[in-house]
């Protein structure tokens, strides 16, 4: 019942928009929606402890999918609360018209809606369709400022990711096919792959895999296949940036991780493992270059979300008890972690009227509250103690070096060191020294603030210590990556 | 006839013949197999890939004034060399590595392979975005076929969904040539490089 509470809800706030005036009043009742969605993610979550739930076979929910559901709910939620303030002062601005706020809402509730609804079906086609859904809704909001860059970032986004996703298709049809030839059952249900995973031609399901973790490896921004990122996270509205940066992602590793289920009960993890470590150093290796170099506060951040892609990969590749618990702790981290990050950028954009990083100083002096936030936020997501990314990133290194990977271990660490180098360096530039003189101090928006406090508390409480519940909730996850 | 095309009427009508044969595959695997919902497919085929979305393309071609040309990359006589020479090395690939015993199967898987590396060749090697669009709507024509001929079909409510989703693809596509058109005066796509690094 609650998977159906959570997809109306959604598709409820998307008509809001017709209905009421104001691009403030339309935020605030967003922000209450995702407040019950949160709400009912976490009731969902409790539940799936006791148990999985499907629906006429259509709807298929463990506790894998409700914790990458929590997490879709936790960043719109944050990412409401953001959206209030942004937007109306986009409208006082002229920025955009007050239709165009309406369009902005309606799009974003989509955008909600296509996530959520990747992570509760069981059928690998459909799930397949409503990730490119995914791609079409949001390739609005990249270009919703209609200017030269913006649109170039929003038709890079929409070709390159159609291409991977095409591509992602091709694997799924060869899935289909030994499914339908070997496994002998005419059907793309999961739970019905699973059933007869250990059937399949082991040959045709590696080719398989490949096309679909390059297909969807594109959407979840692995290097090689990163090229759109960038673009188009500096170039979205910065609400956006965050859904995009903190969940679309990892929604297209959600999709992933399904295929590899099947692949590990069927030829045993070794396969899917080296790929992933592979793909998760070389993500690591080609951000960090790009983060010493970068210029752009927003694209500094995109890369850097390549950079935790990349660790993340790692992770599961690495694999075993701690491996993946440190893996999905650390999708939870980096999402609450890079949302928290964006909109201080957004914010220092907006008062500076550039991303360039060379003419931003003094953001301490010029917004006292997110200077605060920002400078404890590049420690966290650089990943020094006391914040959660921390945690996670140790959980995966001693991971490593309890199984002896020491080589590639060695890399991560070096490369991690290098990029927390790099973006304390940026970030110090950027908030301390003397503001410019004919700027004032402003005060800030109550939505974007509670956003703030709402992120970084997770943030620090995670860092300090496990709720039990949660600790509960990824073991459950881990259980199931396992093959339990 | 994709390949060589010089102008974005003559690749447009290149898709629109794939798509026809593509149609026609579809009834045959229909009249053979005597399933229903492969009828339902084949109708849409014709609806869609034949009728439609051409006919959308050459209309936003008409509505933007551009000029004809593609922009080719690489003359067309070199482009069908090196699209033989894909389509030989699909055909290996799907002998040698894919390990299918049976002919039919290997040719069929062979044909969809190349189909789909053409798309991606005509995508990279042309400069305007509608012919990339064409590029990636010829490399969806490919899957299909290897759907159609490997699987028999997917889940009927699986390629409905697959083809309103090109449909709604084709849509958002147009609005967004448009919008280039309108901002930059043009559909070069290679001259997009503001965003770098």
């Amino acid at each position: 019942m609650e998977i159906f509470a959570i997809l109306g809800i959604t598709l409820l706030l998307t008509s809001v928009p017709l209905f009421v005036k104001g691009a403030r009043k339309t935020g605030i009742i967003n922000s209450a929606g995702y407040f019950i969605v949160l709400a009912v993610s976490l009731i969902l979550n409790y539940r799936l402890l006791h148990g999985r739930i499907s629906f006429s076979d259509f709807f298929y929910v463990d506790s894998l999918s409700g914790y990458f559901l929590l997490l879709i709910a936790v960043v719109s939620f944050a990412s409401s609360l953001y959206s209030i303030g942004y937007i109306e002062s986009d409208v006082t601005d002229k920025a955009i018209s007050e239709k165009e706020s309406r369009l902005y809402y309606a799009l974003f509730n989509l955008f909600a809606f296509t996530m959520f609804f990747c992570t509760v079906v069981n059928n690998l086609g459909i799930m397949w369709v409503f990730i490119e859904m995914t791609t079409l809704t949001s390739a609005f909001l990249v270009g919703f400022y209609k200017t030269q860059k913006s649109i170039e970032a929003a038709w890079k986004y929409i070709i390159i990711c159609s291409v991977g996703i095409t591509l992602a298709l091709f694997g799924i049809i060869l899935f289909y096919f030994t499914v339908s030839s070997n496994g002998g059952i005419r059907s793309l249900n999961w739970t019905d792959i699973m059933a007869v995973a250990p059937k399949l031609d082991p040959k045709i399901i590696k080719i398989a895999f490949l096309f679909i973790l390059v297909g969807y490896g594109t959407k979840a921004g692995i290097a090689p296949m990163h090229t759109w990122l960038p673009d188009a996270h500096s170039q979205a509205l910065t609400p956006i940036s965050a859904l995009l940066s903190g969940v679309l992602l990892k929604t297209a590793l959600y999709a992933i991780l399904r295929f590899t289920l099947i692949m590990n009960k069927s030829i045993g993890p070794g396969y899917t493992g080296n790929l992933f470590v592979f793909f998760g150093l070389l993500s690591l290796a080609l951000s960090a270059g790009f983060i010493i170099a970068q210029k752009d506060i927003k694209r500094l951040l995109a890369y850097s979300s390549i950079e935790h892609m990349g660790i993340i990969f790692v992770g599961l590749g690495i694999g075993g008890p701690l491996g993946l618990f440190g893996a999905l702790f650390h999708m939870f981290n980096h999402a609450v972690t890079k949302s928290l990050m964006f909109f201080g950028a957004g914010n220092i954009v907006k008062k500076y009227g550039t991303h360039n990083m060379r003419s931003i100083h003094g953001v301490t002096q010029a917004l006292p509250f997110t200077g605060i936030f920002v400078v404890a936020g590049v420690f966290a997501l650089g990943g020094s103690p006391l914040f959660s990314i921390f945690i996670s990133e140790m959980m995966i290194l001693i991971a490593g070096f309890t199984q002896g990977a020491y080589a590639s271990m060695g890399i991560f660490l070096f490369l991690i060191s290098i990029i927390f180098g790099a973006l304390v360096y940026h970030f110090n530039r950027m908030a301390f020294g003397r503001k410019p003189e004919d700027m004032q101090a402003t005060k800030e928006p109550l939505g974007g603030k509670l956003a703030f406090i709402f992120l970084a508390v997770l943030v620090i409480v995670f860092g300090i210590t496990m709720p039990a519940f949660f600790d509960k909730l990824i073991k459950a996850s881990v259980d199931i990556l396992n093959g339990l | 006839m994709a390949v060589t095309a010089k102008r974005i009427t003559a690749l447009v009508n290149g898709f629109m013949l794939q798509s026809l044969f593509l149609f026609l595959m579809t009834l045959t695997a229909a009249v053979t197999s005597k399933e229903n919902e492969l009828y339902i497919i084949a109708l849409l085929v014709l609806v869609l890939k034949v009728v439609l979305i051409p006919y959308f393309l050459k209309w936003i071609a008409r509505k933007i004034k551009i000029e004809e040309g593609l922009g080719l990359y690489i003359n067309p006589i070199l482009s069908l060399l090196i699209v033989i020479v894909l389509s030989y090395g699909a055909y290996m690939f799907s002998r040698n590595i894919m390990g299918i015993q049976n002919r039919v199967e290997t040719a069929s898987f062979a044909i969809s392979l190349s189909v789909l590396l053409t798309g991606l060749f005509i995508m990279v090697f042309r400069m305007k975005a509608l012919a990339q669009v064409t590029g990636l709507l010829i490399m969806e024509n490919g899957l299909f076929l290897a759907a159609v001929e490997l699987c028999g079909n997917m889940p009927f409510f699986v390629e409905i969904a697959i083809f309103f989703d090109v449909f709604v693809f084709a849509v958002i596509i147009g609005i967004f040539v448009f919008r280039i058109n309108e901002l930059f005066a043009h559909i070069d796509v290679d001259k997009l490089t503001t965003l770098k690094g």
